[in-house]
Parts: structure tokens; sequence; C-alpha cells
């Protein structure tokens, strides 16, 4: 099953690159917001490998609160760009 | 005989959760505009993810409690954060 990182990682890259090469900060919100889905399931991946579930624990909760908090990181910019 | 079946299944649907994956990713870098990107992102990668974990819950069922979590989260957080960004990113007409 090791086989599934590979290509995982080589998916994460494409969000990575969108990071640097936009200026609109919402397709940088777009591609953070994959950027956080995507590595929470890999470490959800990692945890069924070695069997270790505190790692999944882990994923589970930064999916939960990685989303959340880039939610709350939406709002703040569109109260800013109204300033 | 069945530990194959489900290994093929299992193995068949992380492949289909990461062909998903990349076919929402993809337009991520292209020129169109943000809520295109968003709606083509936000379903790919949650019924990507989802097709994963559900493959690697077939892998191992005595996890399930966890795994079934973390399938709720991403059904509900993905979804919620899709509409998030899509009202946040929209400009209200000023009247």
């Amino acid at each position: 099953m090791n086989w599934i990182l590979g290509p995982m990682l080589l998916i994460l890259l494409i969000p990575i690159y969108e990071t640097f090469q936009d200026k609109d900060i919402w397709q940088k919100m777009l591609a953070f917001a994959s950027v956080s889905t995507k590595t929470s399931i890999m470490i959800l991946v990692i945890s069924v490998l070695r069997d270790d579930w505190m790692i999944g624990l882990v994923g589970v909760l930064i999916l939960s609160v990685g989303n959340a908090s880039l939610m709350l990181l939406a709002q703040v910019l569109k109260r800013v760009n109204e300033l | 005989m069945m530990d194959q079946l489900v290994n093929i299944v299992s193995n068949g649907c992380i492949g289909a959760g990461l062909v998903l994956w990349l076919w929402g990713t993809w337009p991520l870098v292209g020129p169109r505009s943000v809520l295109y990107k968003l709606h083509t992102l936000s379903m790919a990668d949650t019924l990507g993810s989802v097709a994963i974990v559900v493959g690697l819950l077939l892998r191992i069922p005595s996890e399930w409690p966890l795994l079934v979590m973390a399938l709720i989260s991403l059904a509900i957080w993905n979804t919620i954060l899709g509409y998030v960004l899509a009202y946040c990113s929209t400009e209200e007409p000023n009247d």
C-alpha cells in the first residue's frame, strides 16, 4: 500500500505551486484549502500504514480545525476588503 | 480469495480517489475564475478524499470509528468551507 504516498505527494505539489504563482488572495485561499484537506488525508493513510491510531486522530483533528480556521480567515479577509 | 477481492476493491477506491484529486486540482493552475476553480476543487477534493478513506476502511475495518469520523468531518467541513469561500470571495454590489 506504500504506492499511494508517491502520487499523493505529487498531486499535493500542484496547489503548493499555485500559492506561489497567483497574486489573487482568493486563489491562494483555494490552494491552501486544498493543501489542508490533502495533507490530512495523507496523515490518515500514514496512520493506516503504521497502524498507529494517535496519528489518525491528529489527521481527523487537522481536517476539522484546519478547515474551520480557513473559514474564519475568509471572513476576516472579507471584512478587511470592505473597509 | 475474499482477502484478494477486498484488496482489489480497496486499491480501486484509493486509485479512483487519486484520479479525482488530480482532476479537481489540475484547473487550479489555469486562468479560470475563483468560483469555477472552487466548484471543481471542492467537489473533487471531497469525493476523492471520501473514496480514499473508504479504501482505507476496507483495508482495516477494525478502526472503523476513527475513519467514519473522518468521513463525516470531510463531508461536512469541506462542503461548508466551499460555501464560505464562495460567499466571501464574491463582491456584493453596492446598493
